[in-house]
C-alpha cells in the first residue's frame, strides 16, 4: 500500500538514520601535531588544518604584518600573535567535526572575513547533508506528484 | 486558504490610522540618517561603525530571517528611502490636503516597466559589496545615494518609482514576497467592477492612488505590492484585506517574466560566490573582490557575471530543454524556462537564509557593542561597549543551515511539480538542478 | 493646514535633526578638554596630528583611536606603559611633564613594513622643576667609531664560550680592569679576546678558556633583569624584521630588501646577530651607535629618542647572549 502516509513516513525515517545514524569511523592513536600558520591580511597559511578526534594540537600563529588573532569557533579558544612574537596554542582536539578559523584581533577592512578552516575527524556533517540533500529531492519527486502523469519519451 | 487580519477592528484601525505608521516611518528615518552620518563622520572601522553593523548585520538579519520570509515586502512598508522625496512631491506628510497636485509626476516609461533596472542596480551593488560591505564611508554614501536618487525620482516621476523600478533591494523582495505567508488583496471582485473611480489607483481625500502603481483588483501576486496600506485607506467599500495564507502561495501560479526569472539566477548566484569567497579560506580572492578598479578586480567582476549570467541560467536552460525533449512539449523555450524558474525562488530564499545565518550569527555580538558606541567615538550609551566579540550558537550554524537548505530544496521540488502539471513538462532535469545547486551551497557552507 | 499635518511635520523635523546634529555635539563638547589621537599605519598617514603641543605641569589628555588596525602608543624617554590603540575604539591617556622639550611618541605594535617610522612629537614647553641636563654624548661619538664600517673578526671562539667557566677562571686569575664598564662598552668581544690573550697573566689559559673569560665579562656587565628586559625589548621591537632568533630572517626580512636607497650594494636585510663573525666584532658602543642612529637608507629605525640608555644596553647585553653561555641550563 503506496500511500502518501508511507511515503512521508518513509522518507521521513531514511531522514532521521542519516541525520542521526551513530556513524563509527577508525583513526589512528591521538597523537600530537604541530600547525605553523602564517597569518597575513586577510588569510592563514595553511588556511585548511586536518587532525583526528583526541589529538593534541598545537598551532603556532606567525603573523606577517599586522597583529592577527586566531579563534577556532566552536572550541572557544584562541590566540594573538605579533609579527616577530609567534605564539602558540595547544588543545586537544576532542569535538569531531569542521570548524571555522577566525580572527579575533580587528586587522584591517577585510578583518571578519578572514577565515580558515580546521577539520577533526571526518565532516560527517557534510556527508550527511549531501544524503539528506539527495533525499530531499527523492522525496521531493515521490511526494508531490502532480496530478495529471506527465509522459516521458 | 486564507485567514483575514483585518477583520478584526483594531488590526484595520491601527493600519488605517496614519500615526502609527508614521511614528515608526519616523524612527526609521532617523535611524537611517543616523546610520549615514556614522558612515560619513565615524570611524572607519567597519566593525565598530553603527552603519556596517546596523545596515549590514541587524538589518539584513531582520531582513532575510524574518521580514522576508514571513511578511515578504513588510519591510517596504517601513522602509525610509521614499519618504523625503514623497513627501516633497506631495507635499504634505499625512493625507492629501488642498487638491495639491505632486510635481512633474511623469509616467515611467514603458519600455522600462520591468525589474531589468533593478537586477543591474543590484548587480551593481553586488560587483562593489566587498568594498560597500567594509568601509563606512562607502556604505554611507551608498545610503546616501540612494536617498538623493529616491528625492530625485519623485520630483520627475510619479508614485514612487525609485522603490518600484530602482531600488536593488526592492528586486529580490518583490520576488521572494510571492513565498510569504501575508498578502493584502481585494475581497470581493465584483464590489471593485462596479466601483465608481476607482479611489484605490486615483486617490481620493482619504489617501493617495496606490504608490506603487499596482491596482489592486488586478493584484495575484505579492511581488509589487509594498503594503504601505493606501488602498485600504481610500477603499469606498472596505474591499481591501490583508490576509494570512500558506508559505508559497504565490508560486503556484508562475510569472513567465524573463526579468524575474534573471532576477532569481542573480540572487542565488550572488548567494553562492559570496559564499565561496567572503566565507571561504582563499585571501586571494578576497582581495580580488576588494581591490576595486584592479585587474584582478576586473577578473572577478567578469566572472562574477560571467557565472551569474551565463553559467547558471545557461545550465537551467539545457535542464529545461531537456525536460522538454523528455516529455515530447513542443511550448516555446522561453515559456516553459521562465515558468520553471520559479523553482529558484524558494531555492534562492533559503540559500541566502542560510549563508546569513553565518555572518549574522559570527558577528552579532558586534550589535551589542556598536549600540553604545555607534560611532566609534568612545560613547558608551548603554554600558555595552567593552563587549567583545564572540561567534554566536556555534554549534547550531551548521545544522540550521542544513536545514534552511534541505527546506528550500524541499520546496522548490515542490514547486517544479506545480510548474511541470502546468507545462507538462517533466521537472526531473529541473530537480537536479535544484539538488546541485543545493550540494554546491552545502559545499560552501559547511 | 490642518493641525495633525503640522504635528506630523514637528515630529519628523525635530527626530531628523537630533539624529543629526546632536551626535557632533557631543563630540565637540567631548574632545574640548582633549586631543583626539587617529593612528592609521605609516603607509596611509601614520599618527593625525603629528605633532601636538603641552605644557610643563599641565595635563596633557589624549584620545587615542585607530582607523584600522591595532596600534600602540607610547612616548620616548618618558617613564609609563605603552597602551593600545584599538580600531574603532578610544583609550583615554593623560600624560603630565615636567622637564621641557621635545619628546617623540612611537607606535608600541606591529603595524606594517614601516611600523616604526610610525611617530609624532610632542613639543612641551615651560619651566622644569629640574635643571635641564645636557644628555652626555654617546659612546661613539666619543671613540669616534664609524658606524658602517664593517666588523669581521679573524678569530672566533669553537664552542660557545660559557661565563660560568669564565667565573671560575677569573677567581684563579683576577682580571679586574677588563670587567669594567667603560673597557666593556669600549671594546668588541673580539678586541677583549686579542687583550686578554696578549695578556702576561693569562698565557696559561688555552683558547677556549679566554673566552670564557670574555663571556664572564659580558655577564658581569648585566643582570638577569637586564637580560630579561632586553630579551623582551628585542621581541617586541626588533624579532619582527632580525627574527625571533635573531638570525635576520624575520617577517618583514624579504620585504626590507626595497630599502636599499643608498644603493650600497650588498642586502639590506636585516643583520644575522646569530653570526659570531660579525657579532663579535661589534663592540657594545658601536652597537648602540647603530641602534641610536638607525642605519641610513636601510629599514633599521633610530632609536635614540625613544628607548634610555639602560634600556638600550639591556637589548645590547641580550644579543651577546646568542654567543655566550650566561648559565648552565
Amino acid at each position: 500500500m503506496t500511500t502518501p502516509r508511507f511515503y512521508w513516513l518513509l522518507f521521513g525515517l531514511a531522514g532521521l538514520v542519516i541525520a542521526f545514524f551513530p556513524l563509527r569511523f577508525h583513526f589512528s592513536e591521538p597523537q600530537e601535531r604541530e600547525f605553523r600558520i602564517y597569518a597575513s591580511q586577510y588569510a592563514y597559511s595553511p588556511a585548511k588544518l586536518s587532525a583526528n578526534p583526541g589529538d593534541t594540537v598545537t598551532i603556532e600563529l606567525v603573523s606577517t604584518d599586522v597583529v592577527h588573532g586566531l579563534y577556532i569557533d566552536g572550541y572557544g579558544v584562541s590566540v594573538t600573535a605579533d609579527p616577530g612574537e609567534t605564539a602558540r596554542l595547544t588543545f586537544t582536539a576532542d569535538h569531531p567535526g569542521a570548524f571555522r578559523l577566525r580572527c579575533n584581533v580587528t586587522c584591517g577592512a577585510l578583518h571578519p572575513f578572514m577565515i580558515g578552516k580546521l577539520q577533526v575527524g571526518t565532516n560527517s556533517l557534510l556527508w550527511r547533508a549531501i544524503g539528506l540533500s539527495i533525499l530531499t529531492a527523492l522525496a521531493g519527486v515521490m511526494l508531490f506528484k502532480p496530478p495529471t502523469q506527465i509522459k516521458t519519451a | 486558504m486564507r485567514y483575514e487580519l483585518t477583520r478584526f477592528p483594531l488590526v484595520k484601525a491601527v493600519l488605517k490610522n496614519r500615526w502609527p505608521q508614521l511614528v515608526v516611518l519616523t524612527v526609521m528615518l532617523a535611524g537611517f540618517l543616523f546610520a549615514i552620518m556614522a558612515g560619513l563622520v565615524g570611524t572607519p572601522v567597519g566593525n565598530q561603525n553603527f552603519v556596517i553593523v546596523f545596515v549590514w548585520i541587524a538589518w539584513w538579519a531582520i531582513l532575510i530571517l524574518v521580514a522576508v520570509p514571513f511578511l515578504g515586502r513588510g519591510w517596504c512598508a517601513v522602509c525610509p528611502i521614499p519618504l523625503p522625496g514623497e513627501w516633497l512631491s506631495r507635499g504634505a506628510i499625512l493625507a492629501p490636503h488642498d487638491g495639491k497636485k505632486p510635481w512633474l509626476n511623469m509616467r515611467w516609461p514603458n519600455r522600462f516597466r520591468n525589474i531589468w533596472s533593478q537586477n543591474i542596480t543590484f548587480l551593481l551593488v553586488a560587483l562593489f559589496s566587498t568594498v560597500i560591505l567594509t568601509t563606512p564611508l562607502v556604505s554611507g554614501g551608498v545610503l546616501a545615494a540612494m536617498l538623493m536618487v529616491a528625492i530625485g525620482t519623485s520630483l520627475v516621476f510619479e508614485r514612487r518609482a525609485f522603490c518600484r523600478y530602482l531600488c536593488p533591494v526592492g528586486g529580490f523582495i518583490g520576488l521572494y514576497a510571492q513565498t510569504a505567508p501575508l498578502e493584502l488583496r481585494v475581497k470581493n471582485k465584483d464590489r471593485c467592477i462596479q466601483c465608481v473611480g476607482k479611489p484605490c489607483y486615483n486617490g481620493s481625500a482619504a489617501g493617495y492612488g496606490c504608490p506603487w502603481q499596482v491596482f489592486p483588483p488586478g493584484l495575484t501576486r505579492n511581488t509589487y505590492c509594498g503594503l504601505c496600506m493606501e488602498c485600504l485607506r481610500t477603499c469606498p467599500h472596505d474591499n481591501i484585506a490583508l490576509n494570512l495564507r500558506p508559505f508559497g502561495a504565490d508560486l503556484e501560479k508562475p510569472s513567465r517574466r524573463m526579468d524575474e526569472a534573471f532576477k532569481a539566477f542573480i540572487m542565488l548566484g550572488a548567494a553562492m560566490i559570496y559564499a565561496l569567497v567572503l566565507l571561504g579560506t582563499n585571501g586571494t580572492l578576497k582581495s580580488a573582490a576588494y581591490s576595486v578598479g584592479s585587474v584582478t578586480w576586473f577578473g572577478y567582476a567578469v566572472g562574477f557575471l560571467v557565472f551569474i549570467l551565463g553559467i547558471l541560467p545557461g545550465f537551467f536552460w539545457l535542464a529545461v530543454r531537456i525536460g522538454q525533449l523528455l516529455s515530447g512539449s513542443i511550448d516555446p523555450i522561453r515559456s516553459a524556462f521562465t515558468a520553471f524558474a520559479t523553482t529558484l525562488v524558494p531555492l534562492g530564499l533559503m540559500s541566502w537564509i542560510a549563508f546569513s545565518l553565518s555572518f549574522v550569527l559570527t558577528n552579532a555580538s558586534y550589535i551589542l557593542s556598536s549600540v553604545s558606541d555607534p560611532f566609534g567615538w568612545g560613547w558608551n550609551l548603554f554600558g555595552t561597549a567593552g563587549i567583545t566579540w564572540q561567534p554566536l550558537l556555534s554549534t547550531l550554524v551548521i545544522p540550521m543551515q542544513v536545514l534552511a537548505l534541505a527546506g528550500g530544496l524541499l520546496w522548490s521540488v515542490r514547486t517544479a511539480q506545480k510548474v511541470s502539471a502546468e507545462t507538462q513538462i517533466t521537472p526531473l532535469p529541473v530537480v537536479i538542478y535544484a539538488m546541485m545547486a543545493t550540494l554546491m551551497m552545502l559545499g560552501l557552507l559547511l | 493646514m490642518k493641525r495633525s499635518e503640522i504635528l506630523a511635520r514637528c515630529l519628523v523635523i525635530t527626530a531628523t535633526l537630533s539624529v543629526l546634529v546632536i551626535p557632533p555635539a557631543a563630540r565637540w563638547f567631548n574632545n574640548r578638554q582633549a586631543v583626539e589621537l587617529h593612528a592609521k599605519i605609516a603607509e596611509i598617514g601614520g599618527w593625525t596630528p603629528e605633532s601636538i603641543s603641552a605644557q610643563v605641569g599641565a595635563p596633557l589628555h589624549l584620545r587615542l583611536t585607530s582607523d584600522d588596525v591595532i596600534h600602540g602608543f607610547a612616548v620616548g624617554k618618558l617613564d609609563g606603559p605603552a597602551v593600545d590603540v584599538e580600531p574603532g575604539k578610544v583609550t583615554s591617556l593623560t600624560l603630565n611633564f615636567d622637564k621641557p622639550g621635545k619628546y617623540t611618541f612611537y607606535c608600541t605594535r606591529w603595524c606594517g613594513l614601516n611600523h616604526w617610522r610610525m611617530r609624532g612629537t610632542v613639543d612641551v614647553t615651560g619651566k622644569g622643576t629640574l635643571d635641564p641636563q645636557p644628555a652626555p654624548p654617546p659612546l661613539y661619538t666619543t671613540l669616534n667609531l664609524d658606524l658602517d664600517a664593517p666588523h669581521p673578526v679573524a678569530v672566533i671562539p669553537v664552542v660557545k664560550p660559557s661565563a660560568v667557566r669564565g667565573k671560575k677562571l677569573a677567581n684563579a686569575h683576577p682580571i679586574i680592569r677588563y670587567l669594567i664598564p667603560d673597557y666593556y662598552r669600549s671594546h668588541s668581544p673580539a678586541q677583549v679576546y686579542l687583550d686578554l690573550r696578549a695578556d702576561q697573566s693569562l698565557t696559561l689559559l688555552n683558547d677556549p678558556q679566554v673566552w670564557d673569560l670574555v663571556a664572564y665579562i659580558w655577564q658581569q656587565n648585566t643582570t638577569p633583569a637586564a637580560l630579561a628586559d632586553g630579551r623582551q625589548r628585542f621581541a617586541r621591537n626588533c624579532a619582527a624584521c632580525h627574527g625571533e632568533t635573531g638570525a635576520g630572517n624575520g617577517v618583514f626580512a624579504d620585504d626590507l630588501a626595497q630599502f636599499d636607497t643608498l644603493g650600497t650594494s650588498g642586502s639590506n636585510r636585516p643583520v644575522d646577530f646569530t653570526n659570531p663573525v660579525t657579532m663579535l666584532g661589534a663592540g657594545p658602543g658601536l652597537l648602540q651607535g647603530k641602534i641610536i642612529r638607525g642605519g641610513m637608507g636601510t629599514g633599521m629605525p633610530m632609536w635614540g629618542s625613544i628607548f634610555s640608555d639602560d634600556q638600550i644596553w639591556s637589548v645590547i647585553s641580550y644579543l651577546y647572549s646568542y654567543h655566550f653561555e650566561e648559565s648552565i641550563k
